[in-house]
């Protein structure tokens, strides 16, 4: 098998990189891949959270490379699918607790087993993005529609560029139709104006995503989640489908559904 | 025999490498162009590419945008005389003078093809052409002039080191501030829109009796001549 590194960034922190990572993660593996998620965000991890495995921890990436275990005694078996691990993040250490070498000699080993190694970045350009900027074969790029985390993506963007990292695509998060509508939100094409790379998909605002997050379960899970149905459009693009990307609505309470489509998911 | 070519590369102009095209009749044109691209693909993927248009055979300005496209060669403008009647997916420059800047400097200008983007900065020695965007916190420095073929956010410096001759041009000139040789100008402060005009008009930044002004292109060039 030859895997694939996917780095999941953004630049500024708290835009939806680790809820992204988890439901991409879940997602391939769901669809038939190999999958193992790494949470690079050292002393402040929650993607075990995200994905509800924080109970079954030991070891984590930090024990790996400092060989205090073996790999395959940190690699957390997901609750739902054989094809899913998570390499959970040290919660005691620092992000200098590893280097990019070792992160990439890390992946490496993952490649042969594995067809994807996805690695939920920190925010900042600091060391942390940069151990899981230099192992990553594709990156995707999450912004919300901020002037300020478009800046700092634009910036992630330039520093992927300047190190050959040109396999790059974008998620747009948490956009919210009515504020767009409004003038209150930066739309889709605002934002693609700046950063210029390839959009691969749009999460709408979904304010069930805290609850699913506090029972460890993604989007992606439940049925009549929005922001699932994105993932889930997302998931066939990366695997090199083809699809619409899907109309992105206001909902009127009470009401079916609003025809009047703003833009395209 | 010896006939004028239908399709020829004419060289540098003042926003790089132009292909110039005098036949009348589509079929003759492509031919030309395959000719053209066949010995010259390099040139033309490397660098900023323009194609000059005649009055009789700018009609045919879109069709040919898609047939280079269909063979991977993006042009990045047209130019044209008069630009009255014309299709084009791709920005016009409408130049009866488009020789004039080059004259004067005799020094090759230097070109960037891309984004240049947040906290990055550019820095050259005479004119300097920016085949992209030039995003917000992003510097473009250069002791001649600054050409930018896209939008222009970030801070340019144009005549860096005292020149204040020196111009900007962009096909979206919107930078916060602008600096030419020693003066500098502030964008009055309006709140930070969100919102994107899309009648571009391209506009130049020059210094004028110790103050920087800004006019569209056309206005520009009528004061030129
Ligand atoms: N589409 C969405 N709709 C509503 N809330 C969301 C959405 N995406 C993420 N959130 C919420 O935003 C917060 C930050 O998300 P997340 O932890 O995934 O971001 P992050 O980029 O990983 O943050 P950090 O930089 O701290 O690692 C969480 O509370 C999450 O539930
Ligand atoms: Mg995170």
């Amino acid at each position: 098998m030859a895997g694939k590194v996917l780095t999941i960034t953004s630049g500024k922190g708290g835009v939806g990189k680790s809820t992204t990572s988890a439901n991409l993660a879940l997602g391939l593996a769901l669809s038939g891949k190999k999958v193992v998620a790494i949470d690079l965000d050292i002393g402040l991890r929650n993607l075990d959270m995200i994905l509800g495995l924080e109970n079954r921890i030991v070891y984590d990436v930090v024990n790996i490379v400092e060989k205090t275990c073996k790999l395959n005694q940190a690699l957390i078996k997901d609750k739902r699918t054989e094809n899913l691990f998570l390499i959970a993040a040290a919660q005691t250490r620092d992000k200098s607790a590893v280097t990019s070498e070792q992160i990439k000699e890390l992946a490496e080993e993952l490649k042969k087993d594995y067809d994807y190694i996805i690695l939920d970045s920190p925010a900042g350009i600091e060391g942390g993005f940069k151990n899981a900027m230099e192992p990553a074969d594709e990156v995707i790029i999450v912004t919300t529609p901020e002037i300020s985390a478009v800046r700092d993506a634009d910036r992630v963007i330039g520093i992927l560029e300047a190190n050959s990292k040109t396999e790059t695509n974008l998620i747009i998060n948490r956009i919210d139709p009515t504020l767009v509508k409004r003038g209150d939100m930066m739309s889709k094409d605002d934002v693609l104006q700046v950063l210029s790379i390839p959009l691969i998909g749009i999460i709408p605002e979904d304010k069930n995503i805290v609850s699913y997050t506090n029972i460890g379960e993604p989007s992606i899970l439940h049925k009549d989640s929005k922001s699932g149905m994105a993932y889930k459009n997302i998931i066939q693009r990366l695997l090199g489908k083809n699809v619409e990307f899907m109309e992105i609505t206001e909902d009127k309470k009470g009401f079916f559904q609003n025809l009047v489509s703003l833009f395209k998911e | 025999m010896h006939m004028m070519e239908n399709v020829t590369i004419k060289g540098k102009n003042f926003l790089g490498f132009e292909i110039e095209i005098n036949a009348d009749d589509l079929e003759e044109i492509k031919k030309g162009l395959d000719i053209v691209i066949a010995s010259s693909v390099h040139l033309i993927k490397n660098s900023i590419v323009t194609l000059r248009f005649t009055e009789d055979n700018k009609q045919f300005a879109n069709d040919i945008l898609n047939y280079l496209k269909g063979k991977n060669i993006d042009i990045n403008a047209v130019v044209v005389d008069d630009k009255n009647n014309l299709q084009s997916s791709v920005p016009v420059i409408e130049l009866k003078n488009i020789h004039l800047l080059s004259d004067s400097h005799k020094q090759q200008p230097a070109t960037y093809k891309g984004n240049l983007r947040n906290g990055q900065e550019i820095r050259v020695n005479g004119d300097l052409i920016i085949a992209g965007n030039v995003n917000p916190n992003s510097y473009v420095y250069a002791t001649g002039n600054i050409f930018v073929l896209g939008k222009l956010y970030g801070i340019p410096h144009a005549g860096y080191g005292g020149n204040n001759d020196s111009m900007i041009f962009a096909f979206d000139l919107n930078p916060p501030q602008i600096r030419i040789g020693n003066l500098i100008t502030r964008s009055p402060e309006e709140g930070v829109s969100v919102k994107q005009n899309n009648n571009m008009v391209f506009e130049v930044a020059y210094a004028e009796n110790n103050s920087i002004v800004i006019s569209s292109y056309d206005e520009w060039l009528k004061l030129k001549n």
